[in-house]
């Protein structure tokens, strides 16, 4: 019967226990499920200040970068295997082409300043390396690669022709600036794509800089960097342009449930539009919301001399149209293309040719409603071969020193290795740009009835419903 | 779209050009022109002879056009909307309401009364009425027949009949109206059928009293008719519009099922547009619904709106859940028959039936279309009283114990006693009426007005605040059942008189402008008696009735025009608030918002900020709300005291009675104060004459499981009181969570409920039950002899009267005490405990026995006993052994010290045993 002394704590423990466990066992859980979205955002280490480390004489650009491979010994080559320097997607086999074809900006075209073969001067100064002036350019040499584009202070750096260092840049100043690379070295390229602040992306432009929360409640309101998202590893970035590539391995895709929760709305109805519709849609309910981006470029008008205007006429360039905080263009999208305008393919020039095609419909289950920038453009095409032609612009004796569209189209002919039968004229291309960046703070998400009143954005028999799927039921 | 076409015309070249992008963008433009209906076929428009209005030139008339296919016979005499009141007309000597709708109900809000036949003084005529409030009549019923049902053209023109006669105001006489000459006007298809009717000219052909007129002036806009000085009435045909057969061409027949919009132009303020923010005027009366309670149908979030309204920033959720979730007025408020909305009669059918598949057939809907809409509640809409309720409520579309699982305790009960609203629309954010006081007038003839919810006037310039509706007693009208639901009072004050045939009458504007205005100004005995601070005019501030010499002044004129037994009349007339629902995120979810001595549920309402003096209120009597809160008067202001005690609930955190709290404070305090003094004698005595030392031994007292289960009560007893003092005192402990206590009191209970259960097993297992069982003979000897020992032998250390053993614990006064405590006391408050806790599962337990309003007193009174025996208990046990702790260390190790039998002289009555 005698228990130790210490017995009682074994009983007070025991009463402890009977009266916390069902308290613990039962206590009311909070209805909604938190997630973690900070999860899923990197850590970023304190750069190493290289003022003190970087030393020397440098002539080129080549010098600064044999410089930082002999400690950074693999960056090189793994910097020359992506796409950031080759400018070029990996093969792909499509229906239309008997061989594997890759796509980019090497290779291909766009609507908007249309190839980059012969205009290599202008071009290259947003191509991560120094030097490519024509299909000479040694790919495999990691000197040729810019570290600085990427690394260097922008105050310290710019690029000029061909992608060598502008004129009068302190090589060895830009050297000892190098970190991790911010905003602005991305925005260099990606805010002023396609010439100009905006152009190309209706979703990425300057504004992205210094972001207020209601532009980007990432990068305004949480202050993120690019790489935040696009995280980065041995130099390869994640996160791919679709109109530069065919198919894209989700892995190699930032996607918003790298951080959210594929269901996160507290209200299970708006939960039950994840498997249609993508955030993106709901939560960027306008395009270039600060500053205005191209939606159409005529090149036929160019070469007049009616007084240029950034935003409506450019002689060299044709007449265009901005939009500013406008509704995006809805399509169904899986992440891939249906179609992507190589050249040589056969035009309709009666119809509008797409430069890309997003794919996707309501019957393919991976795909989501989502939202596009379109651009409509009006580019050269000869007229006997049906096929678009890319001209010779910036590069030496181009359209925008001679302003004659017949000897432009032939040397842009001898660039691409094109046939030109000397008959042009103009078509109609259409380009889709995904948009996905300015996610906008949820207060400012779309409602219900931007959808689903009457006149609401989406066009319901477009999309493939029979009409609102609010009364007619999903897919 | 539009802008980028213009940027690129500029410049002859682009011509072409632009009408290459023009296919581009044109994608999303070709919609808009085909949202009209493309399945109602194409008609004639024809007049009330049936001829081709294309030939006659003549107004169209919706009865034969649309009576063509649809029964507008039926139609208009299944339409509230088109009644008004006009069926149910009964002029009355008592009361000045000849019906419950707006034909013949007395509105002392827009105070213009519609006179019966026979009165002396008349204010409205019939046509007056037309052209007065017929921008709210959508035509049909008293637009088109008499007070007795007969066609208004057949009443012969007639000065002396307030139906055939009108107010010339240049001859200042009555003058004969020809309705046959204005024309009738009937229930208005187009108004509520087409996109876009034309509502500013219908009004405009209304108030010129060219009521046959009306409805086609309704289409101008369409190109069907056009405003024209040469056609008959002032508008003209379009024969564009039609074809050769004289029908409307197919693009012209612009007919819909009713749109928001169209149910805007005469209840509310309603706001479609996601882009424009939305504004709007203060108690602007012509948008009513908005007017009399705040309510904003919008999808647009309150932060975007146009309004200057206090912490907008915040509220990023839409004015109504509902509209923002694209619903439509009419997926509520349908047609009674429309077969894609019926209701599921359950109740109609036979038992063993639950579905009837005999529906009505979208034709035959079609054709007889039921205009008589589903419909709530409402206090304040008084016509078709036969329909209220027919609308489906809340819960026959949101399954509550779905949507509050996991959070809500006491769904059920809550369920029981609140609507949906009451927690779910939390505050109105626009401004409402808040009084009307005719008793006095503006030199502009317009009423002296207090709005709520608005500092000032301007909605975009002023600060709009809002307001927080008062809870009142809502009965369905179908199912009878009562809840707490959210209301605008809005207080009117005019004068009655009683004619020389005893009607009783409300005055007449006319009369108020004759006895207050002289021309364009105030009366200089007026201007005498209210003029303040003699600046020769008078504000608002001034403009009250606020004593009664100025009371007599304005009697006794009223009294030289004629009028007797003048008196003031002050009405509170509850405005239902059921729209501007918010969803859970900005939904009433802090159970302290009620459960609290400022609880939400007995928000006073500020019902007139200066009222007349000496008036009494009264509620209009009403079968869906009852006002069981008292009016009371703060200075110069009146207030609407809800009082929950009247309805019947007792609300936890907010109720108590008061005399339970203070007697079991007091025998609380009592038995602190008794053991205080008691344990000053003690140690007093002690130290004058120390305790004799005595042999003791040791005895095992207690088994490990006796020690657990007191322990564990112990512990679960005192956290039970702890939690429980802060759920019947939130106010005084407002820093812990309201549910999470309750939840572990709950939890507690029933460990405390599971470890008696398995103690009694335990105990007569073991047989230590005997324990508590007392032997009757000499039992009540034992006590006293207890009693005496602890008044007296204690102080002089005498033996303990019982020996202390183990197989005899208890003395006879502990025995006592633990049979009450643990067979009465204990079982009493898990009862009323469990009893009030299962009033969530089956909410009928409110039912018996007065519920919770008993329950939860009882269960307080109890708790007080036990708090007080918990401290009688532990200071007893101080006294049971030889040394003060030695009680208590035996329940702890079960090993006491106890007084060897033979260290003292052997107990008498111990013997006996």
């Amino acid at each position: 019967m005698k228990q130790p002394r210490s017995f009682w704590m074994v009983g007070l423990g025991a009463i402890l226990l009977a009266i916390l466990a069902p308290l613990i066992a039962f206590w009311p859980k909070t209805a909604e499920a938190k997630e973690d979205p900070w999860a899923g955002v990197p850590i970023h280490p304190t750069h190493v200040d290289h003022a003190d480390i970087v030393s020397g004489e440098f002539a080129s650009g080549q010098d600064v970068t044999r410089a930082c491979l002999q400690c950074h010994e693999e960056s090189g080559e793994q910097m020359i295997h992506t796409t950031h320097f080759t400018w070029e997607s990996r093969p792909y086999n499509v229906p239309w082409r008997d061989e594997p074809i890759t796509i980019g900006k090497a290779n291909q075209i766009n609507n908007f300043c249309i190839g980059a073969q012969g205009n290599e001067s202008k071009c290259m100064s947003c191509h991560t390396g120094y030097g490519w002036s024509d299909k000479r350019f040694d790919f495999a040499d990691p000197a040729n690669v810019d570290c600085l584009a990427c690394h260097a202070d922008t105050s310290t750096y710019a690029k000029g022709e061909f992608g060598n260092p502008a004129p009068g840049v302190d090589l060895l100043a830009a050297a000892r600036s190098v970190r991790a690379p911010t905003r602005d070295n991305c925005g260099k390229c990606h805010f002023d794509g396609g010439g100009g602040n905006g152009v190309k992306h209706g979703d990425l432009d300057e504004s992205l800089y210094f972001p207020s929360e209601n532009l980007d409640v990432h990068m305004g309101g949480l202050n993120f960097l690019c790489t935040d998202c696009h995280t980065t590893r041995d130099h390869t970035i994640k996160g791919r342009m679709v109109a530069d590539n065919y198919s894209i391995d989700p892995a190699e895709q930032v996607a918003c449930t790298d951080c959210h929760s594929g269901q996160p709305h507290p209200d299970e109805r708006l939960n039950l539009h994840t498997d249609a519709v993508a955030c993106q849609t709901c939560h960027i309910p306008n395009i270039a919301v600060k500053d205005p981006t191209k939606v159409a470029w005529d090149w036929s008008t160019a070469g007049a001399d009616r007084g240029d205007d950034h935003y409506t006429y450019l002689k060299i360039k044709g007449s265009f149209v901005y939009e500013r905080n406008y509704q995006p263009t809805y399509l169904w999208f899986n992440g891939n293309l249906s179609y992507r305008y190589l050249l040589g393919d056969k035009i309709d020039p009666d119809q509008p040719t797409f430069i890309n095609q997003p794919a996707g419909g309501i019957n393919d289950a991976r795909s989501k409603i989502f939202p596009f920038k379109l651009h409509v453009a009006k580019q050269p095409y000869d007229t006997v071969n049906r096929y678009l032609l890319q001209p010779r612009t910036a590069g030496e004796g181009g359209f925008w020193s001679t302003f004659d569209w017949l000897s432009a189209l032939t040397l842009g002919a001898q660039d691409t290795g094109m046939k030109f039968s000397g008959q042009y004229g103009f078509a109609e291309t259409w380009m889709y740009w995904p948009t996905t960046h300015m996610v906008q703070p949820k207060e400012y998400s779309l409602q219900c009835d931007a959808c689903h009143a009457d006149n609401g954005r989406l066009d319901w028999e477009e999309l493939g419903y029979p009409g609102d799927p609010m009364e007619w039921g999903g897919r | 779209m539009k802008t980028s076409i213009k940027l690129l015309l500029p410049g002859a070249l682009m011509v072409a050009l632009a009408l290459g992008f023009n296919t581009a963008f044109a994608r999303n433009e070709n919609r808009a022109a085909s949202a009209v209906s493309p399945l109602h076929p194409t008609f004639a428009l024809l007049d009330s002879n049936g001829a081709n209005v294309l030939e006659s030139g003549q107004a169209a008339s919706t009865m034969t056009t649309c009576g063509e296919c649809h029964d507008t016979e039926f139609i208009v005499s299944h339409a509230y909307h088109a009644d008004l009141g006009l069926s149910d007309y009964q002029a009355n000597r008592e009361t000045w309401n000849a019906s419950n709708g707006l034909f013949g109900k007395f509105d002392p809000i827009t105070y213009r009364y519609l006179s019966p036949a026979g009165d002396e003084r008349i204010d409205l005529t019939t046509p007056e009425w037309l052209m007065t409030y017929g921008w709210r009549v959508p035509g049909g019923g008293p637009a088109v027949n008499a007070r007795d049902g007969q066609p208004l053209t057949r009443l012969r023109p007639d000065a002396q009949n307030p139906e055939a006669s009108a107010y010339n105001a240049e001859s200042g006489s009555f003058e004969a109206w020809d309705w046959n000459r204005s024309g009738v006007i009937e229930m208005n298809c187009f108004l509520c059928h087409m996109q876009t009717p034309n509502n500013e000219l219908r009004v405009a052909a209304i108030e010129r009293g060219a009521f046959g007129w009306a409805n086609t002036a309704t289409l101008v806009g369409t190109g069907i008719v056009e405003r024209s000085s040469l056609g008959a009435g002032g508008f003209a045909w379009n024969t564009d519009a039609f074809d050769e057969n004289g029908e409307l061409k197919i693009e012209y027949v612009q007919l819909q099922d009713p749109t928001n919009a169209n149910c805007a132009a005469c209840h509310g303020e309603i706001h479609e547009d996601p882009i424009a923010p939305l504004q709007l005027h203060a108690c602007d009366l012509t948008q009513t619904q908005t007017a009399t309670t705040g309510q904003v149908i919008s999808s647009q979030r309150i932060s975007e709106s146009g309004i200057n309204l206090s912490g907008k920033a915040n509220l990023d959720h839409a004015w109504d859940i509902h509209a923002e979730r694209a619903l439509k007025c009419t997926d509520c408020h349908y047609s009674l028959n429309n077969p894609a909305h019926a209701l599921d009669e359950k109740a109609a059918n036979p038992d063993h039936l639950t579905y009837d598949p005999r529906k009505l057939e979208i034709g035959e809907y079609l054709q007889k279309p039921n205009h008589n809409f589903a419909r709530g509640v409402s206090a304040q809409f008084g016509v078709a009283p036969e329909l209220k309720s027919t609308m489906r409520r809340c819960e026959a579309c949101h399954d509550t114990n779905k949507s509050h699982a996991g959070w809500l305790p006491y769904n059920d009960r809550h369920m029981q006693v609140l609507a949906c609203e009451s927690c779910h629309i939390p505050q109105m954010y626009a401004p409402a009426l808040r009084a009307v006081d005719w008793t006095v007038i503006r030199v502009d003839g317009s009423a002296r007005v207090e709005c709520r919810g608005i500092q000032g006037q301007d909605t975009t310039t002023d600060l709009v605040t809002g307001y927080q509706p008062v809870l009142m007693q809502r009965t369905d009208a179908q199912t009878g059942q009562t809840l707490l639901a959210p209301y605008n009072i809005i207080t009117t004050y005019f004068w009655v008189y009683e004619d020389r045939q005893g009607n009783l009458r409300p005055v007449r504007k006319a009369d108020l402008e004759a006895i207050y205005l002289t021309g364009k100004t105030y009366a200089p005995d007026i201007f005498a008696a209210f003029d303040a601070n003699n600046d020769g005019t008078l504000s608002d501030s001034e403009l009250i009735l606020n004593d009664s010499s100025k009371q007599s002044l304005i009697v006794n004129k009223l009294a030289a025009l004629g009028l007797t037994n003048v008196r003031i009349h002050g009405q509170a007339q509850p405005y239902s608030i059921n729209h501007n629902v918010v969803d859970r995120g900005s939904a009433t979810r802090d159970c302290a918002a009620c459960h609290n001595a400022d609880s939400r549920v007995t928000e006073p309402l500020l019902l007139s900020a200066a009222a007349p003096v000496g008036v009494q209120l009264t509620f209009p009597p009403d079968a869906t709300v009852s006002p069981t809160g008292s009016v009371e008067t703060v200075g110069a202001s009146l207030y609407y005291n809800p009082l929950n005690q009247n309805d019947k609930t007792y609300l936890f955190g907010h109720n108590r009675i008061g005399w339970i709290d203070w007697f079991g404070a007091l025998l609380f305090l009592g038995t602190v104060i008794g053991i205080g003094g008691h344990g000053t004698l003690r140690y007093l005595s002690d130290r004058k004459t120390p305790t004799p030392t005595a042999r003791t031994q040791a005895v095992y007292m207690y088994e490990v499981y006796e020690r657990f289960w007191h322990w564990l009560q112990t512990v679960a007893i005192l956290i039970l009181l702890l939690t429980g003092l802060v759920i019947h005192r939130p106010d005084m402990f407002g820093g812990f969570s309201f549910r999470y206590i309750v939840f572990i009191h709950n939890a507690l209970a029933a460990l405390l409920g599971l470890n008696a259960v398995i103690s009694i097993f335990w105990h007569v297992l073991s047989g230590e039950i005997q324990q508590y069982i007392p032997h009757p003979y000499g039992f009540i000897d034992q006590m006293i002899a207890q009693a005496k020992y602890y008044i007296q032998g204690i102080f002089r250390h005498e033996p303990h009267p019982f020996h202390k053993s183990r197989e005899r614990k208890f003395n006879p006064l502990q025995m006592i005490t633990y049979i009450g405590l643990l067979g009465v006391l204990l079982p009493f408050q898990g009862l009323t405990g469990i009893l009030m806790w299962l009033v969530q599962k089956i909410p009928s337990i409110q039912d018996w026995f007065g519920g919770l309003t008993i329950l939860a007193p009882l269960h307080t009174l109890s708790a007080w006993m036990f708090a007080a025996f918990v401290v009688a208990h532990v200071y007893l046990t101080t006294t049971a052994g030889h040394k003060p702790l030695d009680a208590i260390q035996a329940m702890i190790t079960g090993w006491e010290e106890t007084e060897t039998q033979e260290s003292r002289e052997p107990n008498a009555e111990s013997e006996k045993r």
